[in-house]
């Protein structure tokens, strides 16, 4: 039984009342002892963030000074709103930069910033060290908002928003409210650095105008004749032996993007200095570059088209000037005349028949699934004076897979017509295939027959190319490879090529080749060997 | 004793006891409120989201694709990368434009900690025993070390090259450290938190002093050395010189090197640990490794600027950041499977995959998503107001989890 005075349970009480109020204002003693430390972290960043803030200002303002002409001190305006500058970032006064709902602490008035109240360093105010934290917190936020780097970013989002009849605009599903896509302003708080603003407003610069490359070569070929005899022209001149060839080609490609996935392109190349085909008399260009030949030291357009993708960019459709051996019958490891063989008939078919550029269309399927279908056709004679009567129309089927124990492979199969000789429809057909045997070793093939009564012309080629560690240097890559034409109409041509292309740069490539050209007309044979050395850039 | 006395002595209990309660609140009143406030119960069932410009990062239940919470991290935070805490306590971000480290109590959600790092901290990485959160600062070259038990930074590791990813080894003696300012890994010994070597993946080659263009501009070197499943190896892709170097953890040296296409982005280990794709920005390819043999299986066509891989039902998902494709590939014929078009004029961003590998959760930063795909079926499922511009995703326990 409890025995106590009604004294003793008030006085117990109070006491117990008392000890709770005493624990409960601990927190705040204690908080003092936080509060300064609190205050000393805040008293650095801040010391930091004004440093920090010098820094980035002074060479804002060099970067700034070229546009000091038009637009004084402003900081550069985002492209999104319409020119309007902004204002000065580093300017503390304004207050539209602020942040929203923020209020700008009072300015100093004398003495030290960071204790405009002019409070002793140790002073154990609780009241006075919150005002002081509150100031400088409010301080930093600031500085990190608007001064240090940038003001908030700001840009144009696509927005999907509900109207209703009345023009009445929502922001979700409303009834009798119609969805709509609009664009609208949004800013944000990511601060940006100097370097990034420069590097966005130089992308965003090049995405606007037109892109300029160039492709610039030279060749050197020495034309050594190693059977048979000398080559007599028609008009009876008789070909010397051990001549020197140069070529130098330049083509400029400019691009631009005009809409949503179409750009233009267009290609004027120009070359100059005698190659070796007009002297030899090959079958095939001893010098691919030549293919592109229409006229010398003049600038042609060889192409000129342009290009748009439908169909989630499953279906491209090019259309003006082409070259259609751009699409069709391509090959990893012999393809290209600027970096691979230079052997014309080691860069494309032979059976394709297809001799200069004109105007067409070429359309390309490719799910990116593996298959990819190709078809189109182009005028094939610069002399015809209608399409119908010089058209050249190609479809080709490719696919890619992998087969055990080698990389992947690319098979293509093509089927070609051409009526430029006036004698109806000439056929042609052949393959392109490249396949990896392993990282560094890929093995190609072409095969093709073209219609030339009462028989075909007979065209293949095939060879290796190394690269990946089987060469001195990581880019470099080297092949060799062998091709032959068998045409109805006589004659007969076994190339044997190899080349070395050194990666320089990644811009500029040395190459050195080896071609062996064996020419059989009747019981008459001549063959020439064609070292040659070529220089290549592009940029 | 009298009534009286009785009622006297309890009301003098009870208001004492009521005081006692009242003082106590008072003392702890954080740990009375987390209680209260418990938003995610189990980590696992969340993907969290990092939205770089909202400077908060989201938790969207996985079965009901809500947002259940958001986390605020301050005004120009802009934090990077997300991670969860091996033992699902934490979550944490480093914030790129505050310099600071962001620790997030996992089931409140409240920001418990805010801890000042070294310059634009963005990649992390916890050590195996969730005790150690190493926060890569790549301007300032260094890696901030935080001791998960105290909440403080114990320590800033000098001495590296714009510090990207950091690997932990599986027992947690060493950390692998990808430089992308330079072309070796920094191996740390995480007993001392010192970095004790460096490992070159490859020297340049001798024409690199004719191309200034190319090898003394903009460093493009290793962003990560990926682990194998067991983490026996590292794979370390290196941007500047298209190599792939093979590191053996155990006696931290480079076994092999391996020639890719042109400023490979990173590695990416498949889940069963058989290959390795590389995305290939440089010629918009991706080369992918056979381990077993170490030697390119294959080398196939992708789409630009690439910066996230990952692994579901079979398949390999590569990003391609600026078309608005996902590119599909066969990991078993090691062959191209379509590609998946998620928008136009979007910015897609990097995505986590769910555990069980069936979905992978791709955050798009132009219109502020995050896009489901169905790995098996490809199916497309958008989740939109996540934040402004998400630009990653994580999920405890996947396999998938990376940043840019």
């Amino acid at each position: 039984m409890l025995r106590v005075s009604k004294y003793t349970i008030v006085v117990t009480t109070l006491v117990l009342m008392t000890a709770s109020l005493v624990m409960a204002q601990a927190p705040q003693k204690q908080s003092q002892a936080e509060m300064i430390a609190r205050l000393q972290q805040l008293q650095k960043e801040l010391a930091e963030l004004e440093a920090a803030a010098a820094a980035v200002q002074a060479p804002a303002k060099v970067a700034a000074a070229p546009q000091a002409g038009q637009r004084g001190a402003q900081a550069p305006a985002p492209a999104q709103q319409g020119g309007r500058g902004q204002a000065p970032a580093a300017a503390p006064a304004q207050t539209p930069g602020m942040p929203p709902g923020m209020v700008m602490p009072a300015g100093p008035t004398g003495g030290d910033p960071n204790n405009p109240e002019g409070l002793p360093a140790d002073s154990t105010n609780p009241q006075a060290l919150l005002d002081r934290i509150k100031l400088l917190e409010d301080k930093i936020r600031y500085l990190e908002s608007n001064v240090v780097l940038t003001d908030p970013e700001t840009r144009v989002r696509k927005k999907t928003v509900y109207v209703d009849k009345n023009g009445i605009e929502y922001d979700q599903p409303t009834a009798g409210a119609k969805k709509t896509v609009t664009y609208e302003r949004e800013r944000v708080f990511r601060r940006n650095n100097i370097n990034e603003k420069i590097e966005e407003a130089l992308s965003d610069a090049e995405e606007h105008h037109v892109q300029v490359g160039v492709n610039a070569g030279i060749v050197s070929q020495f034309a050594h004749r190693t059977k048979g005899d000398a080559l007599v022209q028609d008009d009876g001149t008789v070909i010397k032996d051990n001549k020197a060839y140069m070529l130098a080609s330049a083509d400029l490609f400019f691009t631009a993007g005009i809409a949503q996935n179409t750009i233009f392109f267009a290609d004027i190349v120009g070359l100059s200095g005698p190659p070796p085909d007009l002297e030899l008399g090959t079958l095939s260009l001893v010098n691919g570059y030549s293919a592109r030949l229409v006229n010398q030291n003049e600038l042609n357009l060889r192409e000129a088209w342009l290009r748009t993708e439908l169909f989630s960019n499953k279906l491209a459709l090019t259309a003006g000037r082409l070259d259609l051996t751009n699409y069709f019958d391509h090959n990893v490891a012999a393809n290209d005349e600027t970096s691979q063989f230079i052997s014309d008939a080691l860069v494309n078919n032979g059976a394709l028949g297809l001799a200069e550029n004109g105007a067409g269309v070429a359309i390309v399927f490719d799910p990116k699934g593996g298959f990819n279908f190709k078809a189109g056709f182009q005028q094939s004679s610069h002399t015809a004076t209608n399409l119908s009567d010089s058209i050249y129309s190609l479809a080709e089927l490719g696919y890619v897979t992998r087969l055990p124990g080698m990389g992947e492979g690319n098979y293509r199969f093509w089927y070609r017509t051409d009526n430029t000789k006036g004698t109806g429809y000439n056929i042609g057909f052949g393959t392109s295939i490249d396949q990896k045997l392993g990282p560094q070793v890929t093995l190609f093939g072409r095969y093709g027959e073209s219609q030339a009564n009462p028989e075909r012309d007979k065209f293949y080629s095939g060879g290796f190319q190394f690269a990946q560690g089987l060469a001195f240097y990581p880019g470099d890559k080297w092949g060799v490879g062998f091709s032959q034409i068998d045409p109805v109409a006589g004659g007969k041509e076994q190339l044997v090529e190899g080349y070395y292309n050194f990666s320089i740069a990644e811009k500029f490539n040395l190459s050195f080749h080896v071609q062996h050209f064996i020419e059989a007309d009747g019981g008459a044979k001549r063959g020439y060997l064609v070292p040659g050395i070529r220089l290549q850039a592009s940029f | 004793m009298s009534k009286s006395k009785r009622f006297l002595a309890a009301a003098g209990l009870t208001a004492s006891v009521f005081g006692l309660a009242v003082g106590l609140l008072g003392l702890a009143p954080k740990s009375v409120a987390r209680a209260a406030e418990v938003k995610v119960a189990d980590p696992t069932s969340v993907v969290m989201i990092v939205n770089r410009d909202s400077n908060d990062i989201a938790f969207m239940d996985i079965k009901t694709k809500k947002i259940v919470g958001k986390t605020f991290l301050g005004n120009n935070a802009n934090p990077h990368m997300v991670m969860m805490s091996p033992d699902g306590r934490y979550v944490v971000t480093g914030g790129t434009r505050a310099n600071k480290a962001f620790i997030i109590d996992s089931h409140t959600l409240e920001l418990v900690k805010i801890i000042p790092v070294d310059v634009a901290p963005e990649h992390l990485a916890f050590s195996p025993d969730s005790r150690w959160y190493y926060q890569g600062n790549p301007e300032g070259d260094s890696i901030s070390v935080i001791d998960m038990q105290s909440l403080t930074k114990i320590k800033t590791i000098p001495g590296f090259a714009e510090p990207l990813n950091v690997t932990f080894t599986p027992d947690g003696t060493k950390a692998y450290i990808g430089n992308y300012g330079a072309h070796w890994v920094g191996v740390v010994d995480v007993r001392r938190h010192e970095l004790m070597k460096k490992i070159q993946i490859a020297a340049p080659p001798g024409t690199a002093k004719l191309d200034p263009g190319r090898y003394l501009g903009e460093l493009h070197g290793i962003n990560i050395a990926t682990p194998t499943p067991d983490g026996r190896f590292l794979y370390a892709a290196d941007g500047a010189l298209g190599m792939v170097g093979v590191i053996d953890t155990r006696e931290d040296k480079v076994i092999k090197t391996i020639q890719v296409g042109k400023d490979p982005w990173r590695a990416y280990m498949s889940h069963d640990g058989k290959y390795v794709v590389i995305p290939n920005n440089g010629d918009e390819t991706i080369s992918i490794i056979d381990t077993s043999s170490n030697k390119v299986a294959a080398t196939l066509e992708a789409g630009p600027g690439m910066v996230g891989v990952n692994f579901a039902a079979g398949k390999a998902f590569v990003i391609s950041s600026s078309s608005g494709f996902v590119y599909v590939y066969n990991m078993s014929s090691l062959r191209p499977a379509g590609r998946i078009k998620l928008g136009t004029n979007v910015q897609l961003e990097t995505a986590t995959t769910d555990t069980a590998d069936q979905k992978i959760y791709l955050a798009e930063s132009t219109t502020n998503e995050v896009v489901i795909i169905d790995a098996r079926t490809e199916a497309v499922e958008r989740v939109g107001n996540v934040g402004l511009y998400p630009w990653g995703t994580h999920i405890m326990d996947s396999k998938d989890n990376y940043c840019h």
